[in-house]
């Protein structure tokens, strides 16, 4: 199986292929094939041992012949499934990355990236709006501040995620707004 | 003794600990959604004080002292935040008959004000920051605030009487933002404190937030410690704290905790306390304010003195004497660092990540304490401080205490919402921290200047680990959908369940 793994605005071919012993793939990556050991620990946790390019003889023989036990490099991932179907987080020493498998980028995150057509700000957590900073029509640069929303006893400043002007307001101070919630429409 | 913890995650945690080795019972209250929390499962009794909102739960001072009456509590720890520094809380567990394990009302009435607080410390001898001697009257126009403003002068803070962990409190560079950072502080403050009331104070170029622990008994004698440094701070809120200070020599040492002790003594001081202090680049130190509670970053005080600050907040409540040996309180034994782990995205701008935690994993080892506050299942709510864990390095150097921090870091698992962890692997990184050339503008600065940059830096090589990751994920989970789609087809689940059975024997 082949794979298109787009992370950090980089894609990645990745081929998956199994061998004749259990939990042992031969995995290529964007044409280098190498040896992988990979054992999951819980719901989320995956081992992985990775034996290089060395331990894979010129595509010929059984896989598991030509590596008993060589010397692998060890990662220990956190792989959780994110929102969208094929979005995962991956976590692997202290610090994580949103990862798409197969995926095309949603409609709003191509236009955040490539400033076609609408955004939204949406709510990222329930709150209260505090404050709207900015009018109908007016113009705004990425990154500017948008609406105030307070959850968790602190102010959050929500901004655009690219330049524009503001297409529509669709809340004002004191609504409570869930997750998920369009405040603004930025065009 | 049953002592009742009148607060919820880490701390109450924390508190529960303390009690457990003084072999003392303990009484969890919880609202609604913390029914699941860790401190409803550690402690030996708990009650539901009510619903999500703090002011019906946490904050509702009749509720609590009802559960202390129907668990059979004895003595009330506050804990940080929430009730902690209410006066009147303190004074109704009195009346109640329970022994409230903090300062007397009195005291936290009087240091609870910060413009009394500033009153008390200059007749103590202490200097403060210039600032207005009284609360802005509340209906202050704009011209009355103008002149208070040009006495004060610019840059100066707006902050509320009432504050605390930098809620409220709003930086004016010069007298256009003047109103409206009044306005915002004032309805932060109403919303945090129920307070409105705000003064103004002359804000120092480049200082550092140094602050000195004390524990005071009720037989006269006030012991300060070895300081912290509290100057990595986000929004005037403490992100990164270390004991002891780079910046802070022994003699100044001597003299911050003897300034500390005499503020303390002047207002007859009892149970643990903090005074806080501003130090400026040419080592003069300005009184900011006290803390009449236990705090966030006590546990870096343990670890360099080796003295449990929550056993002995409960030792001084029920009378016993202080009996540390000031001169090691004042020497440090090696350097511990603390960083707070908060569930917030730090590449949406620290945005909250509430939710459900479905993997934890708190990093041990040698020298790694760590403070959590939360268990694997349990869902983030919105309606508190999105505080989950405080992760706590000790070694016996600053350098060494800074790498065993970044490895316990790496190693700390938080899955299904968004944490800070990140974002202290990338400081621990940063020159600046590392020299320790910081004051309490470096954090804000660095981060604007960063303009949303994530802090989930990775190399080639652990991109491609990613990848691969990713791409094993998918096939091992759709081999798991398959079996499960083939078992559904297979014999019946009863006769798998009798093979199963037979296989056990």
């Amino acid at each position: 199986m082949t794979f298109e793994v787009e992370a950090g605005g980089r894609t990645f071919t990745v081929a998956v292929e199994r061998t004749d012993r259990p939990g042992r793939f031969r995995v290529t990556l964007d044409g280098v094939p190498r040896l992988l050991d990979v054992s999951r620990s819980g719901d989320f946790g995956l081992s992985l041992l990775d034996m290089g390019t060395a331990a894979i003889a010129d595509g010929t023989g059984p896989i598991s012949a030509i590596a008993a036990a060589p010397v692998a490099t060890s990662a220990d991932l956190q792989v959780v499934p994110g929102v969208g179907h094929g979005d995962l987080l991956v976590g692997l020493r202290g610090r994580t990355i949103g990862v798409t498998v197969n995926g095309r980028r949603s409609a709003h995150a191509e236009a955040a990236l490539h400033g076609h057509g609408q955004v939204t700000i949406v709510a990222p957590m329930p709150g209260r709006v505090v404050r709207v900073l900015v009018a109908n029509g007016d113009q705004v640069d990425v990154r500017q501040p948008v609406v105030v929303v307070e959850a968790m006893k602190m102010e959050n400043e929500l901004r655009a995620p690219r330049a524009g002007h503001v297409k529509e307001i669709a809340v004002a101070p004191g609504t409570s707004v869930e997750a998920g919630r369009v405040l603004a429409v930025i065009e | 003794m049953r002592v009742l913890i009148a607060n919820r995650g880490e701390i109450a945690v924390r508190i529960i600990r303390a009690c457990r080795e003084m072999g003392l019972s303990t009484v969890a209250v919880y609202s609604d959604c913390d029914r699941d929390a860790r401190h409803v499962r550690d402690a030996d009794i708990a009650v539901r004080i009510g619903a999500n909102d703090a002011r019906s739960s946490y904050l509702d001072i009749d509720g609590i002292l009802r559960a202390a009456r129907a668990s059979n509590a004895d003595a009330v720890h506050p804990g940080y935040g929430f009730l902690a520094e209410n006066a009147a809380f303190a004074t109704a567990c009195d009346a109640a008959g329970l022994t409230f394990i903090g300062p007397s009302a009195d005291a936290i009435a009087l240091m609870g004000s910060k413009t009394a607080a500033r009153t008390a410390a200059k007749t103590a001898g202490v200097p403060v920051v210039p600032g207005t001697e009284a609360p802005l009257p509340a209906g202050a126009d704009a011209g009355e605030v103008a002149r208070a403003a040009e006495a004060v002068g610019f840059p100066l803070m707006v902050k509320a009487v009432a504050g605390g962990g930098g809620k409220g409190m709003r930086v004016v560079e010069s007298a256009s933002g003047l109103l409206t950072a009044v306005q915002t502080a004032r309805s932060e403050a109403g919303s945090a404190f129920g307070d409105t009331a705000v003064y103004l104070e002359r804000r120092l170029t480049r200082p550092r937030h140094i602050e000195i622990q004390l524990l005071g008994d009720h037989h006269g004698t006030i012991v300060p410690f070895v300081e912290r440094e509290c100057s990595i701070q986000r929004r005037h809120q403490k992100v990164v704290e270390e004991s002891p200070s780079l910046a802070v020599t022994q003699p100044l040492r001597e003299r911050m905790a003897a300034a500390a002790a005499a503020v303390a003594k002047s207002v007859g001081y009892t149970n643990a306390g903090t005074i806080e202090f501003l130090l400026d680049e040419d080592g003069s130190f300005y009184f900011l304010e006290m803390n009449t509670r236990l705090q966030v970053e006590h546990p870096v005080t343990e670890m360099v003195s080796d003295v449990d600050l929550v056993q002995w907040q409960i030792r001084i409540a029920r009378g016993e004497q202080l009996d540390l040996d000031p001169v090691r309180a004042l020497t440090p034994n090696g350097h511990a660092i603390e960083c707070r782990i908060y569930a917030e995205d730090p590449d949406q701008g620290f945005m909250p990540s509430p939710g459900l935690i479905r993997g934890l994993r708190a990093a041990t080892g040698p020298g790694v304490r760590d403070d959590g506050g939360v268990v694997a299942g349990y869902t983030v709510p919105v309606f508190y401080d999105s505080m989950i864990a405080k992760l706590i390095a000790w070694a016996p150097n600053r350098s060494e205490a800074v790498a065993r921090m970044a490895r316990a870091l790496a190693e700390y698992q938080v899955l299904g919402i968004r944490t800070t962890l990140p974002f202290f692997l990338w400081l621990l990184r940063q020159p600046e921290y590392l020299d320790g050339r910081y004051d309490t503008t470096y954090l804000d600065r660095v981060l604007a200047e960063r303009r949303g940059e994530s802090f989930s830096s990775f190399s080639t090589g652990e991109m491609e680990t990613i990848a691969i990751a990713a791409a094993l994920d998918t096939v091992l989970r759709g081999a798991a959908d398959d079996a499960d789609r083939r078992s559904a087809r297979s014999p019946s689940a009863w006769t798998q369940l009798a093979r199963v059975e037979a296989l056990r024997g």
